[in-house]
């Protein structure tokens, strides 16, 4: 069998390098990266071993496994291990899909094309490899390997507070990073995991003390929720939104918001069951905090990307609630959340990066009667806000709808607060197009450059997406439930 | 649209049959734990009495309004929009009519609720109706969270009480041939199912505009008046009455529930004729009075009398939209929706006065007319069930109160319009009757308003009726009954034309006792502004003190931070003072504190711990 | 008996010790400061004496000899370049002076 994670990652990093050294053909040959990354992943979905009976990978349940030696001394075993279960391959198409759509949306960028795209191609692979990676190390390398391209993304091509927002990002997640690394070492070596892959330490965690494990997610926790973002950890989210290139937003929500999501799944959850359990409360009790608390501040927002960058706060609470229930049926509302939430937060971000190319200025306030002007544009920004607010038919109804069974199942009537938060993200949404689409025009330039082609086109591929897996979830889900996660067919 | 026609009047041919197609939209297979039976949501399609009968509605008044549409939108911009949107709302509300199970129901629901909101928007260079659609999306929304609850409800209930255990959704299809099943296994009155019914009706009154959640519904007339005809009078409106039927022939109803439909019914049905009273605005009355006529269906399915009230639904349906579609008429001719600037219509426009007069007299309850068999069979069925439920009382009394209003509003705007020899206001352009294609759905649709109430009386459509839960039916009480409702209505007209009739305008003394009530009506009793007011004020400011919140308290925790690690940085940075003798002062400082931890505190600690 | 001479050399060691702190802390004096440096450093110097003349579990103590040689030769070597600094110190300050050295400062 192919090693064809192996060669994934190896297209990516040469196209990294390659895109990096293409000066003014940049685009073209992350364009063509993207599009051969497209077609690798949908191989590797074709290649899928996770289903029932059918498993052949070294790692149980995982397909696609590669386990090569990598630092091995006396004590200490770190392994080059990759493999891919239902959540990181749903994970993985939203990168492919995310990665193209942004490079096709980017394409007018002058600013020093090749630093560009060479940091998203960067971004895209190292949130790759998080998704991949089965070894505690490999996995820590790729996500500070995320860090630094965004850092730079923001850092230059971003808003006139870049420096800022570009440090506060840094500061943010990096400490959390930290925190990270000094829980999954410790989970490895108070685990007495014979090495540091994810199986042996899974296997060797159920030993674990109760206190020990529930220390141990607590430092885990810490460090993935603060990419989520939970509340009180949120305020680098909007920051960085703002200031950040319309790619780096896109990429910056839908992908390395993701990345908290799955490590939580990957690395806490599975691996120390007892820990979630005992901790419900408490994750209950953030989750709700950050749903209530993204959808009331979308509300008072002015710019149009801090009202998207809130509304991704409350729906990650949806996420960290789904997980938290730790449910087959949470889970898989949760993986399915992170994708719809990947996909329509980009296309949002996109749109409001446009409107911000078109009119100069993304103030809620300023705006006014922008329809007329472009109809695509707005039918874009209606679609991505009605998909966001959870409209049957568009991928955020059948992600929510799940969500909301599987807390209903879960802690029964508790499910009132996001169903009613959902009241007010709808409001926030139709208050946002009610003042910026409709009405009489104003604070519109004499002169509206038009929307460009590759703008339209990158919306226009999330948005097949959007419509595509909000007809047809079961795409997703089969591919899901296939994995080996506790309470899932597919163990 | 054609294949719907025919598919609801095949159902016609062969009632009580059930056809049921479906596949599987959302699967998880079997396995230990949580899905014992596995998980699974599905989409099919059941035609049956109760679709087939909302069939004809949607797709006949469909029709008749896309045909008029192309006379009365011809000046309009944006027709691709228009006819786009219209025609994605009938896809949709096709589906929620034929859905099989209560998620797909949802599904379409939400859909049809979203072509509302384009299609209220449709003028959205208009601030009045942007902000309309926006009101009618989010008031229906706070509607659909609770139907979305009463969903998770009864899932849930299915799944513990169910004969299939666990989630197993599959099952819970409409296809139980008219028996409430879910009712029929858990017991008639158990608590769960009283509040997942109550989720359902809470539900349905965001649809149906019923009580408290009515005020989207007369705002929503900022669309175009063909989109007021199909959407919110005939068609989607009714889907809130049309799930409560469901509902009850399929699930089953609690009678504390049944209580409760039966208020919120029984009480629209007075409570928004009496707003229709005093309107200026011709398509508004007609607005109210869709709630008010609502309310009736309501009541009449918290009865128990689904049948009844969808008889209702069906010839209300034909005669609402006539009203909207002649009120369209005048509206195309004068560019004004003003009854006062109105007047001595009737001479220029035969066609329109005639449909109009045949939809009010419909609407009054006038017998031959639609109205008259199923408002009074309405009136009956309840009036049969008041001896059992005496709570019934005081609603059954608004509805029949409503009556008269009923009759009085609806004269009241005819003869504003159409009575008299002139229009008052002179600066109006000559009125003119609209092109062929806006009279001939206005003659279909005044055929329908005469003879849709006698359908009953016709063998096959009877037997549809019959296919599921209690059919219409009419006893000598339901003739007394009658014959009070028609005289009220009668009396309704009398009145109207004492005050109104031959170009007359009654005006209010100003010193009237009735003034304050007049105010009270005019203002919508005030819930506009409340609702209003507590968007806008309550709402808003908490989320602006929320973002003062998040911007100064956490993110000022953030920033005080960084202050703090800058401060002591800066103080840390003065030992770096450059004199050797410093350093070697820190060095042996250094060495000091090892000494005293390995000495001191290690053996401390050691002697502590250690000896545990 | 041996033990307690090894004590009472011991307390000789720490005394310099005391004294070559106490002058590191206080002098500012270049010069000064050096000697203070060499007689901290000699009372480690004679600590390992002292411990290869009473070899702690029967060890030879030879090792200790043959590191205190290694330092006396270390001293020296310190202090050459210690009093080359001395020199130029002087030659571009016109003081000895350490407070006054802070050029590398920051």
């Amino acid at each position: 069998m192919l090693p064809l994670i192996s060669i994934i990652l190896a297209t990516l990093a040469v196209g990294t390098v390659a895109t990096f050294f293409a000066g003014a053909r940049a685009r073209w040959v992350a364009l063509g990266v993207s599009t051969v990354f497209l077609i690798e992943v949908a191989l590797l979905f074709a290649g899928y071993t996770g289903w029932p009976g059918y498993s052949t990978s070294l790692v149980p349940g995982f397909s696609d496994t590669e386990t090569y030696a990598w630092i091995h001394l006396s004590w200490l075993r770190i392994n080059y291990a990759v493999g891919v279960d239902g959540i990181s391959l749903v994970l993985i198409l939203l990168t492919a899909i995310l990665q193209i759509a942004t490079v096709i949306y980017s394409w007018g960028e002058t600013h020093r094309p090749a630093g560009y795209f060479g940091l998203v191609m960067l971004t895209c692979l190292g949130s790759f490899g998080v998704f991949v990676a089965l070894d505690v190390l490999l996995f820590f390398l790729f996500w500070e390997a995320v860090l630094v391209p965004m850092f730079f993304l923001i850092g230059y091509w971003g808003g006139p507070n870049r420096r800022y927002a570009a440090l506060k990002f840094f500061v943010y997640t990096h400490v959390a990073s930290i925190v990270m690394l000094v829980g999954l070492l410790a989970l490895v070596f108070y685990s007495g995991a014979t090495s540091f892959d994810f199986s042996s330490i899974y296997a060797a965690a159920r030993g674990l003390a109760p206190e020990v494990q529930v220390f141990l997610f607590l430092a885990l926790f810490f460090g993935f929720a603060v990419k989520f973002p939970i509340v009180p950890f949120h305020t680098w989210l909007p920051d960085a939104h703002v200031e950040a290139p319309t790619g780096g937003s896109v990429l910056l929500a839908g992908l390395l918001l993701k990345l908290g999501g799955y490590g939580l799944i990957r690395w806490a959850v599975e691996v120390l069951p007892y820990a979630i359990h005992a901790l419900q409360p408490l994750l209950f009790l953030i989750a709700f905090l950050s749903i209530i608390w993204g959808s009331v501040l979308a509300l008072a927002q002015r710019d149009l990307k801090r009202l998207v960058a809130y509304s991704s706060i409350n729906h990650m609470g949806i996420v960290l609630l789904a997980i938290a229930l730790d449910s087959s049926l949470g889970l898989l509302a949760a993986v399915l959340l992170m994708f719809a939430h990947g996909i329509v937060s980009g296309l949002l971000f996109m749109t409001s990066g446009s409107v911000h190319h078109q009119y100069g200025t993304r103030d809620i306030h300023t705006l006014g009667g922008l329809t007329p002007t472009a109809p695509g544009l707005a039918t874009l920004l209606m679609a991505g806000s009605l998909a966001s607010l959870g409209l049957p038919a568009l991928i955020g109804f059948p992600a929510e709808f799940t969500a909301f069974v599987a807390t209903w199942n879960g802690i029964g009537y508790w499910v009132l607060i996001p169903l009613i938060v959902l009241v007010v993200t709808a409001a926030f949404y139709l208050w946002m197009m009610q003042r910026v689409l409709f009405g009489p025009q104003k604070g519109l330039p004499a002169e509206v450059p038009g929307l460009p082609w590759y703008e339209s086109a990158g919306m226009g591929i999330l948005l097949a997406f959007t419509v595509l897996f909000g007809i047809l979830p079961s795409l997703l889900v089969n591919v899901i439930v296939n994995s080996p996660v506790k309470g899932f067919p597919g163990t | 649209m054609g294949l719907g026609v025919a598919i609801a009047f095949g159902e016609m041919l062969s009632p009580g049959t059930y056809t049921n197609v479906q596949i599987t939209w959302l699967h998880l297979p079997p396995a230990p734990g949580v899905f014992p039976n596995g998980f699974s949501l599905v989409m099919g399609t059941l035609v049956d009495p109760l679709s087939s009968l909302m069939l004809v509605v949607v797709t006949v008044v469909g029709f008749l309004v896309m045909l008029y549409s192309i006379g009365y939108m011809h000046t309009e911009h944006g027709l691709p929009r228009y006819y786009a949107e219209l025609s994605l709302f009938l896809a949709a509300m096709t589906g929620l009519v034929l859905a099989n199970n209560l998620l797909e129901f949802f599904l379409f629901w939400e859909l049809v609720g979203v072509c509302s909101y384009f299609l209220i928007g449709f003028y959205y260079e208009k601030p009045s109706a942007a902000s309309a659609a926006k009101e009618a999306f989010l008031v229906t929304r706070v509607g659909d969270i609770m139907f979305l609850l009463g969903i998770f409800l009864f899932f849930y209930a299915y799944a513990t009480a169910g004969p299939n255990g666990g989630w197993a959704a599959n099952g819970f299809v409409f296809a139980h041939n008219g028996s409430p099943f879910l009712a029929g296994v858990m017991g008639r009155n158990t608590p769960l199912l009283t509040v997942a019914g109550l989720m359902i009706l809470g539900g349905a009154a965001g649809k149906s505009a019923q009580f408290p959640l009515h005020v989207w519904l007369p705002d929503a007339m900022e669309g175009p008046t063909t989109v007021s005809a199909l959407i919110h009078a005939a068609t989607m409106v009714a889907a809130g009455v049309y799930l409560l039927a469901v509902t009850s022939v399929f699930i089953g109803f609690t009678p504390t529930d049944q209580l409760a439909i039966v208020a919120v019914g029984g009480f629209t049905t007075l409570f928004a004729a009496s707003m229709a009273v005093v309107h200026p605005d011709i398509k508004r009355v007609i607005a109210y009075s869709t709630i008010s006529q609502l309310g009736y269906m309501v009541l009449a399915v918290g009865a128990g009398f689904a049948m009844v009230g969808l008889y209702h639904l069906f010839t209300h349906a034909f005669f609402k939209a006539l009203l909207f579609l002649a009120a369209g008429s005048v509206i195309h001719a004068l560019g004004t929706q003003d009854l006062f600037k109105m007047g001595g219509l009737k001479k220029h426009m035969r066609v329109t006065a005639a449909a109009f007069a045949i939809g009010g007299l419909a609407l009054a309850g006038i017998p031959p007319f639609a109205g008259f068999w199923s408002k009074d069979d309405i009136l009956g069925s309840v009036y049969s069930t008041l001896g059992s439920h005496p709570l019934y009382w005081p609603f059954f009394l608004m509805a029949f109160a409503a009556v008269f209003l009923t009759a009085y509003y609806i004269f009241r705007a005819w003869f504003l319009a159409f009575s008299g020899d002139h229009i008052r206001d002179p600066t109006l352009p000559p009125p003119h009757e609209g092109p062929w294609v806006m009279q001939v759905p206005l003659v279909i649709l005044s055929g329908f308003a005469i003879v849709a109430g006698l359908f009953v009386f016709a063998p096959g459509f009877a037997s549809l009726l019959s296919g599921a839960g209690i059919p219409p039916t009419y006893t000598p009480t339901d003739l007394g009954l009658s014959a009070i409702s028609v005289g009220l209505g009668a009396g309704g007209i009398g009145l109207a034309w004492s005050l109104w009739g031959n170009g007359r305008v009654y005006v209010l003394p100003d010193d009237s006792a009735l003034q304050p009530l007049r105010r009270l009506l005019l203002n919508r009793y005030y819930f506009k502004v409340a609702y209003d007011a507590f968007g806008l004020r309550v709402v808003y400011t908490v989320a602006r003190g929320a973002d003062f919140f998040d911007r100064f308290v956490i993110d000022g925790t953030v920033h005080g931070f960084e202050r703090m690690f800058g401060a002591a940085s800066d103080r840390l940075r003065r030992m770096q003072s450059g004199v050797v003798s410093d350093y070697a002062a820190y060095v042996i400082a250094g060495l000091l504190a090892i000494f005293v931890l390995l000495l001191i505190v290690g053996p401390y600690v050691v002697a502590r711990l250690g000896g545990a | 008996m041996t033990t307690l001479a090894l004590t009472g050399f011991l307390g000789l060691s720490a005394a310099l010790l005391g004294v070559g702190v106490f002058g590191i802390l206080t002098r500012r004096n270049f010069i000064l400061l050096l000697i203070a440096v060499e007689v901290a450093m000699n009372a480690a110097i004679l600590n390992f004496v002292y411990f290869a003349a009473f070899p702690p579990n029967g060890g030879s103590g030879l090792s200790g000899q043959a590191i205190a040689v290694v330092l006396i030769g270390f001293a020296a070597t310190e202090v050459a370049v210690g009093l080359a600094i001395v020199l130029a110190l002087n030659r571009l300050k016109g003081t000895i002076n350490v407070a006054q050295a802070t050029d590398l400062k920051l």
